[in-house]
């Protein structure tokens, strides 16, 4: 494709766009920065400029809103989710791709069928399931639905095809269990794989919110995105803590993203391939 | 052969083996309540005890108001806000691929980077940009593009697009990449071969990029419409629970404070969700058959 180099209205128009759309991406960002260090009412009113509340915001954001307890809460158990999850969806993404029969594909087809349903039609069947259960008010409501992902089966499904079966009929001749060619030849060659597996797991656990807000009425094992949700609720808002804790739950995401760029897209990717 | 026989069996049982785990989990927190709730559908709840009522919930759905201009509103959603930001996406992953060299990566990631904010925080985040005496309205009314303030939050009109801006922030950029994911298989020399033909870029836009990318496209259309189909972190949380009285209510969100917060009635809720469920399939059909369609005509 060539590039035209020279400057004309229509470049200068792209340019434009171009700016504006990535100045209205990233302005919320400075936004949500800065309003860690404005006092509560310079927060709503728009200041632009750095104040001097950061330590008082971040004080009442750990003692009033409890941002310690939530922060851990959250990543205990995005990290269990994730650990439990790739082990699981990657031993069943195996099965169906290497050890295909015509039941499992069914059993696959079943699975693929709910990926489009809406999570609005399951949650209340699962409320009564897990107050039968005596498991409402856990983290292990929480993590144990969301370790089976189908979406993460499928990806990881379509990444083990590449793995030649040629290789593991040389280790089988060799005497090789089934499992430990699974653990020892195929899984340390899968290693991209499974981080955007575990990275697109990790996000979508990190950020859940209609479940975990049905689920979770004690503020103990609240998460992130339940603890803001239950803070805008309130009469009075703390807006610079607010900020604090907004910053907070944004971070981790965005330092996974910016140093496994790679990863990260490859996870979103792997639905369209 | 008794032998490769044997080995058959055990390869098919280690298959089995594999998916167990999967397969288990699936049915407890799965297919148990989506079966389950086949049985609420036909019954209403009044505190703890239920009662029989037949299709009793569909006759009380034609009736409920509020329920209906809820679909509404998801529906005025995905029609104005999904073709804009389509068409935004793929406008901007075109200029990224084609139209500049310098700053490519830097644009790209930050016009992405949207995408790495949870749907609570965009809610939170816009919240405090729209107040009526806040950041947008000041920049607006000392630029005199306004005269008085907006009520984005609390004008039954200005919340619907307060909405679909926070939609639109964070999601275009997370399009766009597919978009240039395409862009980038796509053969070079048809673009070459046009612009040697004397087509503008404009025209090169719409008669060839649009038309190569029309897979990516109806992959974008139709995961945008289940999106908006499951809205309820911005209605509930950026225009606060649906509001200014019901004006951005949501189906979902309708749902969910009818079993959790109103009346408790799951047996009425479950149904609500069937229909949203219904929808959401019929749209996804209508849209891989008219996308899909014009694709296997060319």
């Amino acid at each position: 494709m060539t590039v035209v180099n020279k400057w004309s209205p229509g470049r200068l128009i792209m340019w434009l766009v171009l700016l504006v759309c990535a100045a209205v991406s990233i302005f919320p960002f400075y936004w949500m920065l800065n309003g860690t260090t404005l006092n509560p009412n310079d927060v709503l009113r728009g200041i632009l400029h750095p104040g001097g509340s950061f330590l008082s915001n971040w004080q009442k954001a750990t003692t009033t809103y409890n941002l310690p307890l939530f922060f851990t809460n959250s990543l205990v158990i995005a990290l269990v989710t994730v650990l439990l999850g790739v082990v699981v969806n990657a031993l069943a993404a195996f099965g169906f791709e290497k050890y295909r029969s015509r039941a499992r594909d069914r059993v696959f087809g079943i699975l693929l069928l709910t990926l489009i349903l809406p999570q609005i039609a399951i949650v209340i069947p699962m409320f009564k399931l897990f107050s039968f259960l005596k498991l409402l008010n856990t983290r292990a409501a929480i993590i144990l639905p969301s370790i089976m992902s189908v979406f993460i089966i499928f990806f990881l499904r379509q990444n083990f095809k590449l793995f030649p079966t040629e290789i593991m009929e040389a280790a089988r001749v060799d005497g090789a269990s089934e499992l430990s060619i699974f653990v020892r030849i195929v899984a340390p060659s899968m290693r991209a794989s499974f981080a955007s597996a575990a990275i697109y797991m990790f996000i979508a656990q990190w950020n859940s919110y209609l479940w975990p807000l049905i689920a979770i009425l004690n503020d103990a094992i609240k998460t992130l995105p339940i603890a803001m949700a239950s803070i805008m609720q309130a009469y009075t808002i703390e807006y610079g803590a607010l900020m604090v804790v907004v910053c907070v739950s944004t971070l981790p995401v965005l330092i996974l993203f910016l140093t496994m760029q790679k990863q990260f897209v490859a996870g979103l990717l792997g639905s369209v391939k | 052969m008794a032998a490769l026989g044997a080995h058959q069996r055990y390869l098919n049982r280690f298959g089995w083996f594999c998916i167990a785990p999967s397969a288990l989990l699936f049915c407890v927190f799965y297919a148990y309540p989506i079966l389950s709730s086949l049985y609420y559908v036909t019954r209403r709840w009044k505190g703890v005890s239920n009662t029989f009522i037949g299709l009793g919930n569909f006759v009380r759905m034609a009736r409920d108001n509020v329920f209906q201009a809820a679909l509404g509103h998801n529906f005025i959603f995905m029609v104005i806000q999904i073709p804009i930001m389509v068409f935004l996406a793929l406008l901007l992953a075109v200029m990224l691929n084609q139209g500049i060299k310098r700053f490519r990566g830097t644009l790209r990631l930050a016009i992405f980077l949207p995408s790495v904010t949870s749907l609570v925080v965009v809610s939170v985040l816009f919240r405090t940009l729209l107040q009526e005496n806040g950041f947008l309205n000041n920049v607006m009314l000392s630029g005199h593009l306004i005269t008085s303030p907006i009520g984005w939050l609390n004008n039954s009109f200005w919340a619907k697009v307060t909405v679909m801006l926070a939609i639109t922030w964070r999601w275009t950029g997370y399009n766009m990449v597919f978009f240039l994911v395409g862009l980038q298989s796509l053969d070079t020399q048809i673009f070459e071969a046009a612009e040697v033909d004397g087509a503008s870029k404009a025209r090169q836009f719409f008669t060839i990029t649009i038309p190569l990318l029309v897979p990516i496209i109806l992959f974008s259309a139709v995961t945008s419409t289940s999106g908006t189909m499951q809205l309820i972190e911005e209605p509930n949380i950026l225009t606060f629970q649906g509001g200014p009285a019901n004006a951005t209510m949501t189906a979902a969100l309708y749902i969910y404070r009818q079993s959790f917060f109103v009346n408790f009635d799951f047996g009425y809720a479950t149904s609500m969700s069937y229909v949203v469920v219904v929808i959401s399939g019929i749209l996804a059909f209508i849209q891989l058959r008219l996308l899909g369609g014009e694709r296997s005509a060319t």
